[in-house]
This record gives C-alpha cells, structure tokens and sequence, in this order.
C-alpha cells in the first residue's frame, strides 16, 4: 500500500519496565531490525507483552529508553499496529466502517478509504461480510477483522500479541501462511509475541527468548530456514527439531 | 469500494440461512401463546365482573362494565382531553428536560474520569433518596401549577437517565481508547467516534428505564396539589368513592405508558440495529 513509513527499527536501550514498585521487565537491551521479522516467547508474565506495550507508547519505560526509528517513544505511537487476542471492534459499525476507522482517523478521502478497505478486506477473505456487525461473526474471523484493519492502513511496524491464540489449529496455519505472504508483501517490521515455539520458529527470522520475571533477555536465536517459507515444509525440515530443542531448553520450563 | 457491494459474487453469507418453518417450534407457540392470552384476559374480566356483581363488591372494586361506563362519562364531559394533554404534556416536558441534562451530565461525568470520581458519593447519596419524598418541597419552590410536575418529573427521569448513563459509560474498556489512539485518533475523534456511540447505548437503556418515572413523576405532582390532569382525576374520584373512575384513570395511564415504550422501543430498533442484527451466519470457507 502507498505512503507507508520506512519499516521501523526499534532498539531497546536497557530498558526497564514496572508497575508501581514491581518490576516486570527489565533491563533489556535489543535491536529489532527494520522489516524483521521477530518472535518473542518466554513464560506466562515474563513481561513480553510490556515489551510490546513499550513500542506502542502505550507504557513508558521506568528506566532505559525505547527508540522508535531512532527517536524516543513518546505517546501513542501511530507508526505501529497492534493486534492482540482481544477484540477492539467498535460493535455498533459494520465489518466495513471498523476496518476504515483508522483512515477516518487519519483523515483520508472516502472512496480512498473505501479502495483500501475493499483491499484489506480481500485479504483477509472476508468478502461478504462487509456489512455484518461484529457479534456477528465468530472469534476468527473477528480476529481477521482486525488483522484487515491494520492492513488498510498499512502501519510500518506490526505488533502482535498472540494473535492467533483463540483460532483452532487449521485456522491457525492458514493464518501463519497469509501472515507470511503479508510480511513478504508489505516489507514491514513484526514483532510477534507468542508462547507457542512451532509458531515461533515457522515465522521469525530471529526467536528471543525472555526469562522468568523480571523479564530478561536469555537468548536470541536465528532461524535460518529460507525464504519464502511454506509453513508446512518449514515444520517439517530437520533443522526444525533442533531449534525447538534449543528453545525448549532455553526456556526452563519445569 | 462502492456503497452497492457486489452481492453476487461473495458466498451467501450475510443473510443467515432462513429457518424451515417445520424446524422452527416457536412459530407454532406464539400463535397459542396470543390465543391464550386473550382468553386470560376474558376470563379475568368475566371474574372481576361476576365477582362484583355476585358478592356486591363493586363499591370496592368497581367492574369492568362501571370502568368502561366512567371512562366514557368522562369522555363525554369534555375532561378527559383536557385531563390527557395536560398530564401528557408534564410527562413529556419533564421526560426530555430529565433525559437530556441527565445524559449529558451523565456522560460527562462518565468520561471525565477525575470529574466523576470528584462527584461519585455525592451522586450516590442523592440517588438513595427516595425522590417522591422531594414532592412537597416542589410545591414550595414551583408551586401547584404545571411548571412544578414538569420539574418533578424531569427529577426521576434525570437520575435514571443519568444514573445509567453514568455508570455504563465507566465501564468503557480503556484499552479500547488506548487502541484508537494508536489507529491515529485525535482527541475529538475520540469523543466523536467511541465516546458518544458508546455512551448512546446507555443513555437508550436511561431512557428505557426513566420513561415511566415521566409518568410517575406528573401523576404523584398531581396526586400533592394540582386542579386538572389524569392524576387529580383519580384522587378527585377516590374522594368521593368513585372506584369507577378511579379504575378508568388506572386504564387511561396503562395505555399511555404502553404506547409510549411501543414507540421508544421502535426508535431503538432504527439507531441501535447493530445491537438487534442476527447473529452467527455460517463461517465462510
């Protein structure tokens, strides 16, 4: 899609991360190269979402500093989009009006907002839907509402926060195969947040592996399985197994 | 894309599957259940008529055919017009002037976060009185004429409304905001676009609840001092034991209030059609 940003570089300068007097993340240092593309696992609470959130500019750092394209995070970060398990549907507008909502935002002409929702909306297979309300449709196909939303606006950085963690497992290939065919196609940055490792290592170029809280950084692994990727062929390669030993490990799951 | 999607060529998704009428049991029901009602309220007019009539209970509680008798001689009179605008009308004024001061501060308040938490007890220990007790301080400061049932009664309507709105709206999700203003909405967008909608919902809800409070609030003003109106009418008759008229008063307020949620609720179903739209059409592919 047109006028998108430089996909963005994100560097993580020691940062640290804490709620009232608890610290949940921190110090990390790491730089996410632009149009990476990054997973991110570690344990439930190791502060991988905090990470996120730091990109975001929805948290800022208690320490340290996050920078954005080489510029400090400062407020909503506008240049980013985010999805996560949750749906941020506006449940009064139609499939249509809440994925052009962010081009409303922005203020965009009309019939460009409605060109690129009919774009987003193709790829997302969600064609037929345009004018249905979101309790109407199910827990997928929601999920790809949103997806199609940051499509349509096409964000140079995309955050995801365990996005697929509510779809079944065949929805959740064939949403790692467009996912991959969308950072092909788009040259932005990911940065995928997950506790799945097949996930992990299907998508990345690079897995980080965060520790038990206060989230640290224990270990960055590259995956150098070739691109474009099939997800099926990918998970069935040799090297496959051995990363996710690595993983595991690297884990320390008990 | 065009307003006028191409509806052709996408898999026959939106418009839910239609329901055989054999697999559907409920439509065989309602047509009973309309049936049986009617017939309940026969039998209950028959017993309420024999009754009074066999045990002689009519000064008591008067009858069907006595209350249809009453509201016709009050018809025939000429009062009943006049009786119907006037409570109407202090229902009316008091249901808009309540509904709008009670939805907009309610959703100031409901959004201003520091506002509303400025105001909170406040707010709750006048919402814990009982408002009819506020009904002869009314007569005080606007004395009996029309202008203290449109106060009393916009009271009631604007702590429902404004009550609902109140905490509906508190429970926004904030993360919901936190997520617009990442898709790029300023300030006013945010307002605009999440806030009023999302508020609507529950000043509609408000307004549900608060419309018959309208009523109550210009029939208990009238039952304090008043010389006209559908509420002077009952107590007038009640002093001078006419359960008659009474019961015809009671009827006359039972249809106001039906037709006046008929026609709320169906201006609900316009605005608010997201809210009623059929659920679950197939997943495609």
């Amino acid at each position: 899609m047109t006028e998108r940003g430089q996909p963005g570089e994100i560097v993580f300068e020691e940062a640290c991360a804490s709620y009232g007097n608890f610290l949940a993340m921190g110090p990390i240092s790491l730089r996410v190269r632009a149009g990476e593309f990054l997973a991110v696992v570690g344990p439930s609470g190791c502060g991988k979402s905090t990470l996120l959130n730091l990109v975001a500019g929805i948290m800022k750092p208690s320490s340290g500093r996050v920078l954005y394209n080489g510029k400090p995070v400062d407020g909503a970060n506008r240049d980013v989009g985010y999805i996560t398990q949750k749906n941020y549907c506006l449940p009064w507008r139609t499939v249509e009006a809440n994925i052009g909502l962010p081009l409303e935002f922005r203020g965009f002409e009309r019939d460009v907002i409605d060109h690129r929702v009919a774009a987003a909306i193709r790829q997302v297979g969600l064609q037929g839907f345009e004018r249905s309300y979101p309790r109407q449709l199910s827990g997928g196909m929601l999920q790809r509402v949103m997806i199609a939303r940051t499509l349509a606006y096409g964000p140079a950085t995309y955050l995801m926060d365990e996005p697929f963690g509510s779809l079944d497992a065949q929805l959740r290939t064939r949403m790692h195969a467009e996912l991959l065919r969308l950072w092909q196609e788009t040259g932005s940055t990911f940065v995928f947040v997950t506790h799945d490792l097949h996930e992990a290592i299907t998508l990345a170029d690079r897995v980080v592996v965060i520790s038990r809280r206060p989230g640290q950084l224990k270990m960055v692994l590259d995956v150098d399985i070739p691109r474009p990727r099939d997800v099926i062929d990918a998970q069935s390669r040799p090297e496959f197994g051995a990363y996710f030993k690595t993983l595991w490990n690297a884990l320390d799951v008990h | 894309m065009t307003r006028t999607t191409d509806s052709a060529s996408p898999p026959a998704a939106a418009t839910p599957a239609v329901q055989t009428r054999v697999a559907d049991p409920t439509h065989w029901d309602r047509h009973h259940i309309v049936y049986l009602q009617v017939l309940l309220l026969i039998v209950t007019l028959t017993v309420w008529e024999v009754t009074a009539r066999v045990f002689n209970t009519g000064f008591w509680t008067s009858s069907p055919i006595a209350v249809a008798k009453a509201l016709y001689n009050w018809y025939a009179t000429g009062l009943l017009i006049g009786d119907l605008k006037i409570t109407l009308f202090e229902a009316g004024a008091g249901f808009v002037l309540g509904s709008v001061t009670g939805g907009l501060i309610g959703f100031v308040l409901g959004w201003v976060r520091r506002l509303g938490d400025l105001f909170e007890p406040f707010v709750l220990s006048l919402y814990t009185l009982p408002k009819i007790a506020l009904a002869p301080l009314f007569v005080l400061w606007f004395g009996i004429g029309v202008v203290n049932k449109v106060m009393f009664s916009g009271l009631l309507v604007f702590f429902m409304v404004f009550f609902t709105t109140f905490q509906g709206t508190r429970q926004v999700d904030l993360d919901l905001v936190a997520n617009a203003r990442m898709l790029g909405a300023s300030k006013l967008q945010i307002w605009t676009k999440i806030a009023l909608p999302y508020s609507a919902v529950w000043v509609f809800t408000g307004l549900r609840i608060g419309l018959p409070y309208a009523l109550i609030g210009a029939i208990v003003g009238e039952f304090v001092a008043a010389d006209i109106g559908v509420g002077f009418r009952i107590k007038e008759a009640t002093s001078f034991f006419d359960t008659g008229a009474v019961f015809a008063g009671l009827v006359l307020l039972m249809g106001i209030s039906i037709t006046l949620l008929g026609i709320l609720k169906l201006i609900e179903r316009r605005t608010m059609r997201w809210q009623t739209a059929q659920t679950q059409p197939p997943e495609s592919a």
